[in-house]
């Protein structure tokens, strides 16, 4: 395989979510060094998001009691908030022109994976959304101990229920085995201890409002991986993020959403190093930059909301105008993978997990569906004897199989299943 | 941990099958009603394995209803002796429980008690990983029952697990098992099919996970030529269940529904041996009590309703169910109506060949181990006796060499 090709393929998908038409072709005559600092550098202001206004969320307040005649009206209106939040979020994946802060606040998403199933309030998810943003690429000790003081983690992880007298583990073991450490990097004692240094803690639920009572917190010396102090929730965050097990694990999750989910992270990988001022943007730019990018060995299943965004950005589609917003979810429910839902706390599978005889054909209903939306032009205007190989620059694809190649070829005569089967196709799928 | 509730199972339950416009796809109703054209044989032993995710608290599953060592641990999340179900003079089945205890009246109930394994692990995934894989001492990446794929044939309804997104148990180094969706299939026909039949094919430089994207396509095919006419037909009808506003009892959750077309599948002759279908919500660290009782009445309703349709069927007698949580819960309440991760708990193994009873020492609650339940039985004790017995193959290539059996099936 070209290796350049190669490269440049992965950066698009892996840095971002997919090119739009043209870019990956100009990408190809710039280079792999100048479209690296492109897709890595953030602007200043980003035009496509700015031009996404906010989602108006707002405090629904206490819910009403079942039954009652509140609770229509506040059923309907939290349904609405999802779902505009919903689509903004989408809607900013698709049309940013810069797509690493989405990208990044994705991954996040994943990482300290909070389900709107049970936080069941719209304003403390946008809130958490919204917090993991601002520190998509900055630093991970703020990041931590901004997530100890976000409502909705609180709440999903039922930190609320968690006092002095009756400690919770369920926050302090994921804080540790996913969120900070990984897991067997501590002990069932540490577990129990981190509870009781994460105890104190009240939740508004609708707004997401968080504060610490000292009273129901546990303020006695408590030892932890070996340390004995009296913790506060953001202490502990701060001694867990300080840990060198910390420096190792985020960049182990790094590299198993960007780099390969299928081979182990090698002792060398550069973001290890590149990570031990807890500076996010180092370690993702070290990455980019690591020798493991070039490695073929490296594919990566896209993700049903990646391939879905890759190919709005290849269709010129907005998610929120697609009829109808519900239909969208649907699909991607079908598919396994909404945004805000994640099935629990350790964030949604990868590699063949998103590749079932069932995912395969919801797949093709969606592309028809979203191609139905689409104006094709931008694969017509192809010569027609060069759309075939073409189109794989269109759409990112470094290279692609003969067997692509024959099925595309003999649907040339019909641009929506030509591109319908480009969308389905092996190669798109998978970032190879 | 799981964030499956009942409204989202009313949710999935009423949705309609996605039908997308612009190719020719074809809809069920297009379907032929064409018959399979390979049923399998009769008397061909099926195993349906039901996983419930989140760690089910196995002590107020089967409880020991006369210690008072149960009351005294969890007083807020203990159930009142008179609302249980009581099995023998030590235990007693969950108050929601009440269709899994007529079955087990009917000795076709098998409970193991105390089980796990060795260093038992408290994170959902790593436990459910050591579960799914049947390797607790160190990781890899394939299935036991995806090992026991390998040994087979290829067939892509060999084995099938129900929902979108295939479990880590059903894959297999060279081949898988298969997913299919809930609501049916809706496939390409015409060119169309043609052409993304040619995509589905592989090609000799294709790596490991290009190699499954064709495969997947490749199986949607397969499964949905001889598969999609029986998810036209109606499930069969459960005839001792009394049926209310056009379902059965238990017949709004998703695992009912799953086992629905289990039911109808199987009926139809699908030569299908293996089957997998899950419940989630079990991760119950807060206000335990009524959502382990909620699931818990799904888990029980859904079995009985199953075993119901499977009656009306001729091979009520080949079908063996394994029921089984990753982890059960720590003996003590947490102060928040809930418990926190645990270790060893009760499976259950359910079918007309199953011998009734208890198997296993139950756990004590007074010689506790760092606070947790000790295991008694290693679930590759139940794994082995499931591959020997209902799948009808050596244990050897799944489990390595494995002694340990559980014997409760004829």
């Amino acid at each position: 395989m070209n290796a350049q090709r190669l490269e440049t393929s992965r950066l698009f998908q892996r840095f971002g979510f997919g090119p739009r038409p043209g870019e990956y072709a100009a990408a190809l005559k710039s280079g792999v060094v100048a479209t690296r600092t492109k897709l890595l550098t953030v602007p200043a202001v980003d035009a496509g998001a700015a031009a996404i206004p906010a989602p108006a969320i707002t405090d629904l307040g206490p819910r009403p009691a079942p039954n009652s005649k509140e609770v229509v009206p506040f059923a309907i209106e939290l349904r609405n908030q999802i779902s505009i939040m919903t689509l903004w979020w989408l809607d900013r994946m698709a049309l940013s022109d810069n797509g690493l802060t989405e990208r990044m606040t994705w991954f996040w998403h994943g990482h300290w994976a909070t389900s709107i199933q049970k936080v069941n309030f719209a304003m403390p998810m946008y809130r958490q959304i919204n917090t993991l943003r601002t520190n998509a690429l900055g630093n991970f000790k703020n990041m931590s101990r901004a997530m100890i003081n976000d409502g909705a983690l609180q709440f999903w992880l039922d930190g609320q229920d968690s006092t002095l007298k009756a400690p919770n583990e369920n926050l302090g073991r994921e804080l540790m085995e996913l969120f900070v450490l990984g897991v067997d990097r501590y002990t069932e004692d540490d577990v129990k201890a981190a509870a009781r240094a994460l105890t104190g803690y009240q939740v508004k639920l609708s707004s997401g409002d968080v504060t610490f009572e000292p009273k129901r917190h546990d303020p006695t010396l408590i030892t932890i991986l070996g340390t004995t102090q009296a913790f506060t929730g953001e202490t502990l965050s701060d001694f867990l993020v300080a840990r060198n097990d910390c420096q190792k694990f985020i960049p182990e999750r790094l590299w198993y959403r960007f780099i390969s989910s299928t081979n182990p992270m090698p002792d060398s990988f550069s973001a290890v190093s590149a990570f031990s001022g807890r500076e996010i943007s180092a370690a993702v730019n070290a990455m980019a930059n690591d020798a493991a990018m070039r490695d073929e060995s490296n594919d990566l299943v896209k993700s049903p909301v990646e391939w879905f965004i890759s190919a709005c950005r290849a269709l010129g589609l907005t998610p929120s105008k697609l009829t109808t917003p519900g239909q969208l979810v649907s699909y991607l429910d079908k598919l396994g993978q909404v945004p805000l839902n994640p099935p629990n706390v350790g964030g949604w599978p990868a590699a063949e997990a998103w590749l079932s005889s069932a995912t395969a054909q919801t797949r093709i209903a969606f592309a028809a569906w979203l191609i139905k939306q689409a104006d094709l032009k931008v694969l017509t205007d192809i010569p027609v004897e060069n759309r075939v190989l073409k189109s794989a620059d269109w759409l990112g694809v470094a290279e692609w199989t003969p067997r692509t190649q024959a099925a595309l070829r003999n649907s040339l005569a019909d641009p929506a299943q030509f591109a319908l089967l480009a969308l389905c196709s092996p190669e798109f799928i998978v970032s190879a | 941990m799981d964030t499956v509730t009942r409204r989202k199972f009313l949710k999935l339950t009423s949705g309609a099958v996605a039908v997308g416009a612009a190719a020719p796809l074809l809809s069920i109703e297009e379907i032929a009603q064409a018959a399979i054209t390979r049923p399998l044989p009769a008397n061909t032993p099926i195993l349906v394995v039901i996983t419930l995710y989140g760690g089910n608290d196995g002590l107020n599953t089967v409880i020991p209803y006369k210690d008072p060592i149960y009351f005294s641990s969890r007083p807020d999340i203990s159930y009142k002796p008179e609302t249980m179900l009581p099995l023998d003079a030590e235990l007693a089945l969950n108050p929601s429980m009440k269709g899994l205890k007529a079955l087990w009246d009917q000795k076709k109930v098998a409970i193991v008690r105390g089980v796990g394994y060795p260093d038992p692990d408290h994170s959902h995934f790593s436990s459910m990983a050591k579960w799914q894989t049947a390797s607790p001492a160190k990781h890899i990446a394939t299935g036991w029952l995806g090992r026991w794929v390998d040994t087979q044939e290829e067939d892509a309804l060999l084995a099938i697990s129900l929902g979108s997104v295939l479990p880590p148990m059903l894959a297999g180094a060279k081949r898988s098992g298969s997913a299919l969706p809930l609501g049916g299939l809706v496939i390409p026909k015409g060119d169309l099919a043609t052409q993304c039949l040619k995509l589905s094919r592989p090609v000799q430089k294709d790596s490991k996970l290009m190699a499954a994207a064709a495969t997947s396509m490749r199986n949607l095919f397969n499964i949905s030529t001889s598969v999609q006419p029986i998810l036209k037909s109606p499930a069969p009808v459960a005839p001792d269940l009394p049926t209310t506003n056009g379902g059965n009892a238990g017949g709004d959750s998703n695992l009912a529904q799953q086992l629905d077309v289990v039911a109808k599948l199987i009926a139809a002759g699908s030569p299908t041996k293996v089957w997998s279908v899950s419940l989630g919500g079990f991760d119950t660290h807060a206000n335990e009590s009524n959502a382990q009782a909620e699931l818990l009445g799904v888990v029980s309703d859904s079995l009985s309703r199953f075993m119901g349709q499977l009656k009306a069927t001729t091979r009520s007698n080949d079908v063996t169910i394994m029921v089984y949580s990753e982890f059960g819960r720590r003996v003590a309440g947490n102060g928040s109506q809930g418990t926190d991760h645990g270790t060893s708990g009760p499976m259950f193994v359910i079918g007309n060949s199953v011998k009734g009873g208890f198997y296993g020492d139950q756990p004590s609650l007074k010689n506790l181990v760092k606070g947790d339940l000790a295991v008694t039985t290693d679930f590759r004790d139940v794994y082995a006796t499931m591959i020997e017995k209902v799948l009808k193959s050596p244990v050897d290539p799944t489990l390595g060499k494995w002694a340990g059996r559980v014997d409760c099936l004829n």
